[in-house]
This record gives structure tokens, sequence and C-alpha cells, in this order.
């Protein structure tokens, strides 16, 4: 740990101190093309007719639509073997206000804006979906042809689900049961920096690709596999990101920017604006969270019941990875023996969402958190004492049974009421991480917590 | 391409303005040039006021005369004359967007919902002011009611006003320099003791809050009679319902304001 | 058109309504400024007209033909960083380093305008600037060193870093 707290060399602190850094936006490639969307006007709908002629037809404009995608569909967990459902370029429908239709590259800023505004198509709209709520409701719009939610967990379950102890028996012996509904918005990730690329066609057949990525070799397999190129093709320069925060994670531009320099021979440059970054770019998901907890009078929670309807927006993305990660933490800082989580990753006609800071994870400790200070507020009891109560300790499980070795609950809030200046018991004023004893080890829980053998 | 005329005086301005008509004119540039980078606008003539010598504040006598190129930050100097001036100017945008944009922008700038704009025009409204214009008809000078019911087509030249005895103005408060006028309240006692009434943020356009006027030595009575007055905007900023229980607040607290100035 | 750009003089060719941040970035290839939201927002485009800093994507090159523009380029070069620069570097005022251009023009001109080290004022004259990643500490932390007068011992926090990612340094 030499470098907590200690000053250490920022490797690009005078590059950016002297403007000298070169962003993406900054490498300067004479006779680039500029690259435009042409978008889609509303949230859901089939589309006919798309006409790109009179675009083409503009002095120096390329276009590029869904039939000129080699491999159209490519999911972001592909890799991993769970089929595609997104098309790079809108092809029959749209599903989301601002999805890519058709992306143009011309001469200058203004002719890509002239070359978009010639593009039609014909919408028929269908009602949209925003609420995911909403989505199981037998007449609820059909987002996807397979249904409203994600259907590829494991042994192709339509859910990520946790089981845990003796739920029922948890719920039977509890004193009070407390309820409660948890729904954070949607945030969007707001870089200073837009989503921007430059693709540079080389000489020896090979596109030089300058990215923002977040995820550099994710977003080159993603490039190769829509443009069914080895990846030798490709030569992904990255790693100076103006903010990125996780929405820079997605390949939201490298591909059609590489399809565009493959097309028209010549580099291309593509960058949002702060209106597309803000309206087409992926966002936080809103999360909609139902948890039930069993609970003694004392304090103790036996078992959480819990429900949780992940917002994808139109298209899965990331969605099932973040999911299962706050699966995974759906008991927050603590440790609760008895467990049925349920969670669903819903379709609606929102912009995809995707990655941000704690992905999967802040949405369920704000519910958690929330949580624990409504119980101890039914209960009447200190809300530090009741998260101290059961806080997670060595040797207590996760919901998927991984073994905590150095949980940092128990120090991190007492350090939260020292800070604050809230005074415990000596009881609780002098807890520590170690396995659960004595008057905190309560009859009905011996061989439940901090034994993973029992589970 | 544009075709950009720069005058270098009112006189040639006013000439090159005509009647204005296929005319955009771009004074600070703060409302207009994203506009154009954004490919909602493409003007055919433009006319550039950077030169044209329209800035400037002068003050003769009671008489107070802003240029329609004057800086929004040179209004901050005029805290002494009218603190209701001073304090909005000071509301409106940051300290650098203060330095380019203008008076004359922020009086001819259409008020949409979710447009932080034309905050000024709410205390030029209870200042009573009088705008002079240019346009087909010649120079013109009207009531600023009138000038806003009927811009399209003018070339503002300055507004004027008479020095209140006492003026105020309070706004919801703004969590961040950006934050767009959700709601804002000016109030003037002028020199013969008359009380008027302006508020922004409402549903599009600054309104003079004549109602409340009428009761303005009971400000709570008042404050009941603004929302009488007013429509209110529903939208992302604010519900109409949170407009409609605080614009009463906001005017409570300008009359108490010109009651303790007194 | 003329501008005196990092006191060279320089011929504009682009049309009239361009804004000052496509001349500089497209036209002189000077790319400090940043155009981040090209609507006045976000602050990362500012530099310094005439010594007052201004958001350049808001400002048509007509309306300051013959006009001084400096950038950070004119600021101070790696060798020989300004105090506001040397500042940034020492509190590690830069993150992902976007917004950076920005914030310091910004606050050269509130230091050349004999800008106290007082917080609320600096918040004030930086009120126009968004950064992501800071959270602004560090920012407001620089500016009001450079306030005080301070020096900066650059041989840890800068130490043999004069080097990006992208193409090396411009
Ligand atoms: C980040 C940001 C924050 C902002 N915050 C605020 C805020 O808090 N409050 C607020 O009120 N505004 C705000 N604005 C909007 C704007 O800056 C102001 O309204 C400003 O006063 C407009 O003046 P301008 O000179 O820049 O206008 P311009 O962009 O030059 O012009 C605006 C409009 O007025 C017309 N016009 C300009 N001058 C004349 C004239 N003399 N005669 C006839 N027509 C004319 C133009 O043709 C155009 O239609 C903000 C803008 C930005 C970018
Ligand atoms: S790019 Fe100019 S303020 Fe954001
Ligand atoms: S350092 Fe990243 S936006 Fe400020």
């Amino acid at each position: 740990m030499k470098a907590v707290g200690a000053r250490v060399p920022r490797y690009d602190g005078i590059a950016h101190a002297t403007g000298r850094t070169v962003f993406v936006d900054d490498v300067r490639i004479p006779g680039t093309l500029w690259v435009k969307a042409f978008r889609s006007p509303v949230h859901n709908a089939m589309m006919t007719n798309l006409d790109t002629s009179k675009a083409e037809a503009m002095k120096g404009v390329h276009v590029i639509t869904s039939e000129s995608v080699p491999l159209l569909e490519y999911g972001h967990l592909s890799a991993l073997g769970i089929p595609a459902d997104e098309p790079l370029l809108a092809k029959d429908e749209v599903r989301y206000l601002g999805q890519p239709i058709a992306v143009v590259a011309a001469p200058s800023e203004e002719a890509a804006m002239a070359a978009v505004a010639a593009i039609t198509a014909d919408f028929e709209e269908q009602p949209a979906l925003f609420d995911v709520r909403k989505a199981f409701d037998a007449d609820a719009p059909v987002i996807h042809d397979k249904g409203n939610w994600y259907t590829h967990f494991e042994d192709e379950m339509d859910r990520r689900q946790i089981r845990k102890g003796n739920i029922e028996e948890a719920f039977d012996r509890a004193d009070l049961i407390v309820q409660g509904v948890y729904r954070p918005a949607a945030i969007e990730h707001a870089p200073i920096e837009t989503q921007v690329c430059q693709v540079v066609p080389e000489a020896n057949g090979r596109l030089t690709i300058y990215s923002c990525t977040q995820a550099l070799y994710f977003s080159m397999g993603v490039v190769a596999a829509h443009l069914q190129l080895p990846l030798n093709k490709l030569k992904v320069v990255g790693g100076t990101v103006g903010g990125g925060f996780g929405g820079k994670v997605d390949t939201a531009t490298e591909t059609m920017c590489a399809l565009l320099a493959q097309k028209s021979g010549k580099p291309v440059k593509w960058r949002w604006t702060r209106e597309e970054e803000f309206l087409c770019s992926s966002t936080r998901a809103p999360w909609h969270m139902e948890v039930a907890d069993a609970v003694t009078k004392d304090g103790w929670i036996l078992g959480r019941k819990m429900l949780t309807l992940h917002d994808a927006g139109a298209y899965s993305r990331f969605s099932p990875y973040g999911l299962t990660k706050h699966s995974f933490h759906h008991t927050g800082a603590y440790s609760i023996p008895n467990l049925e989580f349920n969670g669903y990753v819903v379709y609606t006609n929102r912009t995809p969402t995707t990655a941000m800071r704690g992905f999967g994870v802040t949405s369920v400790s704000f519910a958690t958190e929330t949580h624990m200070s409504r119980i101890a507020l039914e209960l009447g009891i200190d809300p530090f004492e009741l998260r101290l109560k059961n806080a997670n300790r060595i040797g207590d499980t996760s919901p998927n049974q991984i073994p905590y070795t150095d949980p940092s609950t128990v120090p991190t809030i007492l350090a939260i009421a020292d800070a604050v200046g809230h005074d415990l018991t000596p009881e609780y004023a002098g807890m520590t991480p170690a396995p659960r004893s004595g008057d905190l080890l309560p009859e009905h829980l011996v061989g439940q917590l901090g034994n993973p053998e029992a589970h | 391409m544009a075709e950009v005329l720069i005058p270098a005086s009112p006189s040639e301005a006013v000439s090159l303005y005509g009647d204005g008509a296929g005319t955009t004119v771009i004074a600070g540039g703060t409302v207009v040039m994203p506009e154009i980078t954004y490919g909602r606008l493409t003007p055919g003539r433009v006319l550039l006021l950077s030169n044209a010598g329209l800035d400037g504040v002068t003050i003769d006598g009671t008489t107070i005369t802003l240029g329609a190129t004057t800086r929004i930050d040179t209004l901050a100097a005029l805290g002494d004359q009218v603190a209701a001036l001073a304090t909005c100017a000071d509301n409106i945008a940051d300290g650098e967007i203060r330095g380019q944009a203008t008076v004359g922008g922020n009086l001819c700038v259409s008020q949409g919902p979710e447009a932080p704009r034309g905050d000024l025009q709410g205390v030029l409204l209870a200042l009573d002011a009088t705008v002079r214009s240019a346009g087909a008809d010649g120079e013109r000078t009207e009531a600023i009611e009138e000038f806003l019911s009927h811009r399209a087509g003018r070339l503002v030249l300055d507004v004027s006003f008479e020095r209140p005895s006492a003026s105020a103005f309070s706004a919801l408060d703004y969590p961040h320099t950006h934050e767009y006028t959700v709601l804002a309240v000016t109030g003037v006692r002028a020199a013969d003791g008359t009380i008027r009434l302006a508020a922004t943020g409402l549903a599009g356009t600054a309104s003079r809050l004549h109602a409340a006027e009428a009761l303005a030595s009971d400000p709570t009575a008042a404050g009941a009679a603004a929302v009488g007055d007013c429509s209110f905007a529903d939208d992302a900023l604010a519900s109409a319902w949170y407009r409609e229980q605080t614009l009463p607040v906001l005017v409570r607290r300008v009359l108490n304001q010109l009651e303790e100035s007194a | 058109m003329n501008l005196t750009v990092n006191g060279v003089d320089t011929t504009i060719e682009s049309g009239p309504l361009t804004s000052l941040l496509d001349v500089l970035r497209e036209e002189l290839g000077i790319t400090s400024a940043k155009a981040g939201c090209e609507q006045g927002g976000c602050g990362a485009c500012t530099v310094l007209v005439n010594g007052a800093s201004r958001r350049s994507c808001l400002t048509p090159v007509a309306s300051i033909d013959g006009a001084a523009v400096t950038t950070v380029e004119g600021l101070g070069s790696p060798e020989h960083m300004s105090p506001v620069q040397q500042a940034f570097t020492h509190h590690y005022a830069a993150q992902c380093g976007f917004c950076t251009s920005g914030m310091m023009m910004a606050a050269q001109a509130y230091i050349e305008g004999g800008g106290s080290d007082d917080h609320e004022a600096i918040q004030e004259a930086l009120g126009g600037h968004v950064c992501r990643c800071t959270g602004y500490v560090k920012i407001i932390d620089a500016v009001a060193a450079v306030a005080r007068g301070e020096s900066f011992d650059l041989s840890v926090t800068a130490a043999g870093t004069a080097m990006t990612n992208i193409g090396g340094m411009a």
C-alpha cells in the first residue's frame, strides 16, 4: 500500500494541464468525413420504405443501413453464448426514440446534416411501454417477439432466482413483516466528452479505430463480429477517455464508423452532440424493487423475499449481467439467512440501459439501506444497532453462498456512528467482524448465521 | 452560405435591418449560435450587432436607458439605482455567459417550457419600461407590454425606464448556476408610490400581476390574488401545482422587501 | 478576418458565423478547447478573448475580428507551465482532463482579475463549468493555491510524466 496517502505521479498530469492530451476528437486526420445518424423519431413502430437514395445521390455522401452490415445482430454478451437481440441498425422495426436506422458520412458537418435530412421512412407507430410494472400485463404492448422479458438465464430460465435456507419457516417465525417498494430512476452518465470515434482505412487493408471506449478489447471483438473480420484487420487505439462512468462500455459508434470507413475508403469521424448523448446514449437503468422482510421484535431479519424488475430498455445489452450482480448483493451489507429472490430483465421502449458505477449494486444498496431504516423505525430501535446486529460477519455467506472472509460492515458503521457523534451501547460500540457469539447469536439463529455448512 | 452584415453604427444597423424580412439578428449569440450549430436554424441574412455601437447605459436625471447590446454583467453596477435589475441579472446564467449575453437578446428571446431565457423581461415589465425599436414603419417607442406582444420584425435599439424609489426581486433558489428559472417575481415602487408586480417562469411569457398590485398593501392577500392572474406551466422543471403554491410566497417576499426599504 | 492567437497574428479563412471553437479546432488545429456541448452549458470550450473568459462555442468568429485569443497552449508549455497549470498538476485537479482546459482558462481570468482564495468566490467564477469526474474540490483547491501565490514542487506529482496515450503529445 505504498501509494495510499502518498503523493504519486499522474502519468497524464502535465499533458492534461498543458492541453496536450490527445482525446479522440483531437486526432487530426486530413480529409476526414463527418458522420451523422438518421434516428428513429418515435418510441415503437414498424418501419417501411426506408429511402436513402436522395442522400446517396449527394456529392461525397456515403450511407449505411441494416443491409450494409455483414452480421446485423451481435449482442453485448454474445461472446458468452447469450443470443443477440439488438440489430446494429434498425431493420423493420424501431424500439426506442433515437435508435439509429441509417448513418451517413459526408465531407462536412453541414453536408452530413443535410444528407440525414434527405432520408425518409414510414413509421407505423405502436403503443409504447415505459413502465416495467406493466410489462407482464396481458394487454401490454409486445416489445420483443419472444416476450417482454429476457429468457436466457441458466437452463433458459426467464428469471434470475436465488433460494437460500427455508423462507416459509422464516416468515412463519417472524413477529412482523416489513415491506417496501424502491424505484431509483434512470441516470445519464453525462461524460463531458460525448461519444466519439475516428476510423482510418489504412493502405494495408486494416482499419485503425480511435475509440473512447472503456473496454477496448471488448469493442474490438464487437466490431470484428459485426464486420465479420478477423481481429488482425483492426487496430484499436484507446485509453484516453473523457469520462465514461460505464456509459462507454457499449460499443456505440465504432462499428458504424468502421463500416463507413470501409465503404467510403476515407477516414471518418462521429462526434455525438450533447443532445444525442442525452437522448440516445444508454443510461443507468431505472429499477423496481419490492422487498418484504421477516423480522423479530428485537431486530433480527430472519428472511427476505424480493422481486426486482430491471429495466433493460429496448434491448438486453449487459442487463442480465447487471441483474446477476444485483441478485448476489441483494441483502446489501447484511446477513439474512433465508432468501427468496426473483429478478427479471424487462424490455421497455426506453433507450437501452447499461453499466454505471457499481452496476446493479447501487440500486439494491439504496433499497436495502432505506429498508433498514424503515425496519428500525417500525420496531422503534436504533438504526445503527439494527444494522450492526445484522451486519455481515466473518464466515457469514452472501446470497449466492460465498463465505465472507473480511466483511467491512461493522467497522464502516462504527466509523459512521463516530463521525456523526452517535452514541452506541458498549455491546455494539465494541463489536468486531469476528464470528457471532453470546447475546448476538440468539438461539433461533444458531446453525443459520455464521455457518455456511448449514445452508 | 449566409450573408453576414456587420454594421459599424446604430444608423447603419437600422438601415441594414430595414423591415427585418428574412434577417436574423445576432447580438451576444448565446441563444442563436447553438441553433445554427445544431442545424435548427440556417439563416440567409444575418445582422451581427457586435460592432454596431448599441451598447452602454446612460443615466439622464431619473431616466435610465440600456442600449440593446449592453452586456448583462454590466447591470450589476446598477445595484444602487435598481436593486431588482442587478439581482435578476446576477441570477442569469454564469459570469462568463453574462459577459456575452445582451439585454436586447434577453428581451427578444421567446420564453418556452424548459428554456432559461428572458429573465429580464419580468423586471422590465415591473419597471414599466419603454422599448425603442426600428422596423418596417421606421422607429417606434412603446410600452414594453406592447412590444412583447408583437416583437417580430423589430430591431431593438434601447430600453428606458424611470428610476423607481424601491425595487425587489425574488426567485426560487438556484441549486446550480445554470438552473433554469422556475419562477421569479419582481416588485417595483415607482416614484409616485405606485406598486407594480411581474412574474417570469409561469407559462410562456413574463406577465404583470395586476390583481396582486391592487392588493399590494396586504402581501398575503396579494399573493393569493396573483394566483388568479396566472396560468402555470407544467413541465420538467416544476409542476403547475408547485408553481401555484410558490407564487404567493414570492409575491409576499417581494412586497415585504419593498415595505422594508420604504 | 484576423485573430492574434496565443500571440501569433493569424488570418482566418472560415466563414464569419463559424464558432470560434470550430475555428480553433478545425481551421487552426488548436485542440485544447473542447466541444463538450456546443450550447454554452459545460464550459469545456472556454478561451480568453481580449483577456476575458468566453465560451468559444457561442462566439461567431466575425464578432471578435481583430481580437487576441488565448488558449491553454498559450498559457505555458510542459517545460514552462504557468502557475495555474502547475497548480492543476500539483493538486490533481484534472482527472479525465476533458473539462480541464476550460477550467484553467476561467481560473486564469479569475487570477488575472485579482481573485482571492475565497472558496465561494472561486465557485462563482467557475460556476459555468461542469466537471463530471473530480467533484470540484481539487479544482477549487488548485485555484485557491494560485490566488495565495503558492509555488509548486512538481518533482513528485509530475515526475517523468509528459506523455499521453493517443498519438503522444501534439
Ligand atoms: C448556459 C446558458 C445559461 C443561460 N441562463 C439564462 C438564465 O438564467 N436566464 C436568462 O434569462 N437567460 C439565460 N440564457 C439565455 C441567454 O443567454 C439570455 O437570454 C441572453 O440575454 C440572450 O442574449 P444574446 O445577446 O446572447 O442573444 P442572441 O442569441 O444574440 O439573440 C437571441 C434572440 O434575440 C434576437 N435579438 C438579439 N438582439 C436583438 C435586437 N437588438 N433586436 C431584435 N432582436 C434581437 C435574436 O435574433 C435572437 O432571436 C442562458 C444561456 C446559456 C447558454
Ligand atoms: S462546448 Fe461551449 S460551453 Fe460546452
Ligand atoms: S476531469 Fe473529467 S470532466 Fe473534469
